[in-house]
């Protein structure tokens, strides 16, 4: 073909074509390892680039009285943002004079948003005010990366506080971030005591995501996949509770200026309507930014006002713990309900005088509990010994945690013959560490919350509910309510042993000469148990248990006020007040009477006969 | 009539060339869908136009005239590299345009069809034969006269292209085994250098071998290997005269994730877009890396993204499929031409393409080193779109003209 016999030679073409041939697998195969093998890692890559994901917090749950009435509310909060991806630097003091701030704050807390997402916005200030905000809005182009977002903070719609029962939420600390971070990011708010500690994974809800496309330049373009990949938040559920708002209110402006709490149950279910610990604080002062010195105050102050009275004090309950002696006493068949004592009033025992307020003189159980005849029960209780006693107060559910649905809870303390052992020293105590035991003096601790529960189980005739404040979850959307089963048990105490006790109690309330005359409410039949507890710290801890109606209880109350003094004068009188009021509300008091102008009947005094 | 067309009319080159040119236009469309440049979509539209009429030219020109034109054309087009780096636009750091009007035309584009067709009608002389070594001075003069220039501007990326399109025209035109080894072997020892002194010395020792099998005497040999060694030694002293930017491509080429943000950038973003693609790609204008502009200026040199992204590893094979088959279908013109001219033309023309294709999506796929030219039909740009459709229309006229003597 041509005269060179190399040129364009079949070999020269097929050695081309072999060589691009090759040049092009390669470049195929380079595109297979790229699409096929390297496909997901690169796609993910890719995703990262193009997709941001914002967080859309969900709606915390709210909570309703018995009446349906909100108590517990969500308001809008504005938070400033800061995503540390898009954040100059430079921009720093700005922002930092902007929201008076410390510069190293608002950097520690880019830090440690950078840790979790560099492209998802992170808190800086929450619950900013609207002259802050309008400011920041001015220059808000000036400053990349900065946003700000409306979340909800708590809101309380009623007058109560209910402090210690509620709890309150918090911006979340690092120890409880490193326990769950997969849940929590720095920033969040979450429930730190009561019930919004304890219910805090019902209420708290789920977050949600909403995908944005960003360009290059990591602006946001708009919707990602036309917001069809979007994770909807779900708003946390409701919590309907036993709660009485306005018996919750009343308790609490009864208690005022004390340091006590007041616990009200409703003796056929356990369900709280009132829990009061005093002294407390507005819980709201949590629900925007916690201020540091509010805190530091609030943990140092000596008073306590952290600190849930109602279910982690363990005071002796002095005389209201009598019925507990009675009971083991009658139903073991150490005694029965004519046995009968001379009171002198005083127990002499060994070298040992004890002292009664009065000389009763002949007295029977249903007349001991009535009139509160120490004597009565110095020589019951040696009678029953401490293996009795402990057993019988364990059967009222004392020494151990009621199990309530708020997180923190005492056991109180029940002595046994172990425990004594253990403290004293096998065979170096006797029988006189009993004696004060017989009216609920001495090695014995309770919590208010314990004693409600008592008060419930001598009302409804035997049975120890678990006390809890939530009747039922509520779901936002669809309405369902999910009724929360809560285990009960019998006291093991019976029948006829109860009518004994709680006749005992009635004539306390409503007979001449019982105790508790002050807790009387005209046109109700009520019954109760006074108590004034010696302890080391200065004056009596005036103690009251006591419930209505008598035939049919509805309510069961513990009052206990530190220091008072006498439980007839001081604490009788607010349960009195805080039974009527909730039997009111209920349409259980005969209507002739049930109008407010018949309140201050409370204040009419009958016989006192304390201890 | 129709066995006639069959017989004269390169169905197969235009329709694989219109295939190309119409993946390009899908890509570049995507590429600037977004990024408020629907004018480059019509300006291209523009050009594809203009680049049919400029294929049809070539394909019909008189076969002769074109021989005895070829010399004029290419003095032309020296003149033309010439004047730019006297009067040209200065864009991105190169002289490389004349701007007229809107438009601007970059010289050498053209100068890669006027070399193809010099170079052609040169070793198509009967007096010429490549095996003299005068000859072959010549013919690499004919391609280092433009390079010149090109490198000149700068710009580097061009004058590689010439530099790759000459081999298989002189493998073609017959040139000895040795003349091969006497081209690869500083390539060789060149790229080695880069990589630090084991593989430097390894690329000798493959470039020793190479000339060793291959030599005819030894003076020669020894010379050659001399200069091969000589080649090696220098690229540190040329790669310091380079300017910074291209210094930094060769650096984020040997490692890329060492400047993630700046240089080795476009590369790790081309990677992700193709790997991202996977087998179906996301969706034509769904291309999250290609939409959202992950890549700066993705029509030009990065085109090859586009059907890698948003149409997978099936859109990405389809242009690697069209461009084997317009490559080996220039081969076989090559083959089955009964003139040297054409023959020679149409390896020249393939050279030239499979420089830039290999270049090109080599890069894309994070194999070579960015080097800034572009995909041949599918890039943005007029001049190289015309001046590759003509190179086309060069095909069907060396195809149509293949039993002339």
């Amino acid at each position: 073909m041509f005269d060179s016999p190399t040129f364009g030679s079949l070999t020269r073409a097929t050695i081309l074509r072999s060589v691009l041939g090759l040049l092009f697998l390669l470049l195929l195969g380079r595109l297979y390892q790229l699409q096929m093998l390297y496909h997901t890692e690169l796609g993910k890559k890719s995703e990262e680039n193009s997709v941001r994901a914002v967080i859309q917090e969900p709606i915390r749950g709210y909570m309703y009285d018995r009446y349906g009435t909100l108590v517990v509310d969500v308001g809008p909060s504005y938070t400033v943002t800061v995503t540390p991806a898009a954040f100059d630097a430079a921009n720093l003091e700005k922002l930092a004079a902007l929201l008076q701030m410390d510069k190293k704050e608002i950097a520690d807390k880019i830090t440690k948003g950078r840790a979790y997402s560099r492209f998802s916005p992170t808190r800086i200030k929450r619950d900013v005010d609207f002259k802050t905000l309008s400011a920041l809005e001015e220059i808000l182009y000036s400053l990349p990366g900065v946003d700000y977002q409306v979340e909800s903070k708590r809101t309380y719609t009623t007058s109560m506080q209910a402090t210690h029962l509620l709890g309150y939420v918090k911006e979340i600390t690092d120890a409880q971030l490193s326990r769950s971070a997969e849940v929590y990011r720095p920033g969040d708010v979450v429930g730190s005591s009561g019930l919004e500690s304890s219910y805090e994974t019902r209420l708290r809800g789920e977050k949600g995501f909403e995908f944005f496309s960003v360009n290059a330049q990591g602006q946001f373009l708009g919707s990602y996949d036309g917001g069809n990949s979007n994770i909807r938040s779900k708003e946390g559920y409701d919590l309907l509770l036993h709660l009485d708002a306005s018996v919750q209110t009343l308790a609490e402006s009864l208690m005022a200026n004390t340091r006590g709490a007041l616990v009200a149950l409703d003796p056929n279910n356990g369900g709280i309507i009132a829990m009061v610990s005093k002294p407390d604080f507005d819980p709201s002062v949590f629900s925007g930014v916690t201020p540091l010195q509010l805190w530091q105050q609030l943990n140092s102050d000596t008073t306590k006002p952290l600190f849930n009275r109602a279910t982690m004090t363990r005071y002796p309950p002095g005389s209201t713990f009598k019925m507990v002696i009675a009971a083991a006493a009658l139903q073991d068949g150490i005694i029965d309900e004519h046995y009968r004592i001379t009171c002198t009033g005083a127990f002499r025992f060994g070298d040992r005088v004890f002292k009664d307020l009065h000389v009763h003189g002949s007295t029977n159980v249903v007349e001991s509990i009535q009139r509160s005849c120490n004597v009565f029960y110095y020589q019951l209780v040696l009678k029953i010994g401490l293996e009795r006693f402990a057993k019988y107060s364990r059967m009222f559910g004392f020494g151990s945690p009621t199990g309530v649905d708020i997180s923190e809870e005492t056991a109180g303390l029940i002595p046994d013959t172990e425990h004594y052992d253990r403290v004293y020293g096998k065979g170096k105590w006797t029988q006189g560490y009993l004696v004060s035991l017989g009216i609920g003096q001495g090695e014995i601790g309770v919590s208010p919350l314990q004693m409600a529960s008592y008060a419930a189980a001598l009302a409804n005739g035997g049975t120890l509910y678990k006390p809890h404040a939530v009747a039922a979850i509520r779901n936002k959307r669809t309405k369902a309510v999910e009724e929360l089963g809560h285990p009960l048990k019998t006291t093991g105490v019976e029948p006829a042993v109860m009518d004994v006790l709680r006749e005992g109690m009635r004539r306390v309330v409503q007979e001449p000469g019982g105790s508790g005359g002050l807790a009387r409410i005209y046109g109700i039949q009520s019954a109760g148990k006074t108590g004034t507890a010696e302890n080391p710290h200065g004056d009596d801890h005036a103690w009251y248990v006591g419930f209505a109606p008598f035939e049919n209880p509805s309510i069961a109350v513990a009052v206990m006020i530190e220091n008072a003094g006498f439980g007839g004068s001081k604490a009788a009188p607010i349960a009195g007040a805080v039974i009527r009021t909730y039997l009111r509300n209920t349409k259980q008091l005969p209507e002739r009477i049930a109008k407010p102008a018949a309140r201050d009947t409370v204040k009419q005094v009958t016989q006192v006969t304390e201890h | 009539m129709f066995d006639y067309f069959r017989e004269y009319f390169d169905f197969k080159g235009l329709f694989v060339c219109l295939a190309l040119v119409a993946m390009g236009l899908v890509s570049i469309y995507s590429a600037t869908y977004d990024a408020g440049a629907g004018a480059i979509f019509e300006k291209q539209t523009v050009w594809v136009i203009a680049g049919v009429v400029a294929m049809l030219v070539a394909a019909f020109f008189p076969f002769k005239l074109l021989q005895r034109l070829a010399v004029p054309i290419y003095a032309l087009t020296l003149g033309a590299l010439f004047s730019v780096l006297m009067i040209g636009a200065r864009i991105s750091g190169s002289k490389s345009w004349f701007g007229v009007g809107d438009f601007g035309i970059q010289p050498s584009e053209f100068a890669k069809v006027a070399t193809v067709l010099a170079l052609a009608a040169f070793l198509s002389k009967t007096t010429i034969s490549i095996s003299n070594t005068k000859h072959l001075l010549g013919t690499m003069l004919i391609v280092v006269l433009p390079m010149m220039f090109i490198l000149a501007q700068p710009d580097l990326g061009t004058a590689i292209i010439f530099f790759a399109m000459v081999v298989p025209v002189l493998y073609w035109a017959g040139a000895s085994n040795f003349v091969l080894a006497a081209i690869f072997a500083p390539v060789i020892v060149a790229a080695g250098a880069l990589f630090g002194t084991t593989i430097f010395l390894i690329s000798i020792v493959i470039a020793g071998l190479i000339i060793f099998f291959a030599h005819e005497n030894r003076f020669a040999a020894g010379a050659v290997f001399g200069l091969t060694l000589a080649v090696g030694l220098s690229v540190q002293t040329v790669y310091d005269n380079l300017p910074s930017y291209q210094q930094k491509r060769i650096a984020t080429f040997l490692n890329p994730e060492s400047d993630p943000l700046g240089a080795g950038y476009n590369v790790i973003q081309s990677k992700v877009a193709i790997g991202s693609g996977g087998l179906t790609g996301k969706g034509y204008l769904q291309g999250t890396q290609t939409q959202l502009n992950f890549i700066p200026e993705q029509w030009t040199d990065f085109i090859y993204c586009v059907p890698g992204e948003e149409f997978g590893f099936i859109g990405g094979s389809v242009v690697l499929i069209a461009f084997a088959v317009l490559l080996f279908h220039g081969i076989k013109i090559a083959s089955i031409s009964n003139n040297k001219f054409g023959s020679v033309g149409a390896i020249g023309v393939i050279g030239v393409f499979a420089a830039h294709i290999f270049v090109n999506i080599g890069m894309s796929l994070g194999l070579l080193p960015v080097i800034g030219i572009p995909l041949p039909f599918l890039s943005y740009g007029g001049s190289a779109l015309i001046a590759n459709m003509a190179m086309v229309g060069l095909l069907m006229n060396f195809y149509a003209n293949r039993k002339e003597h």
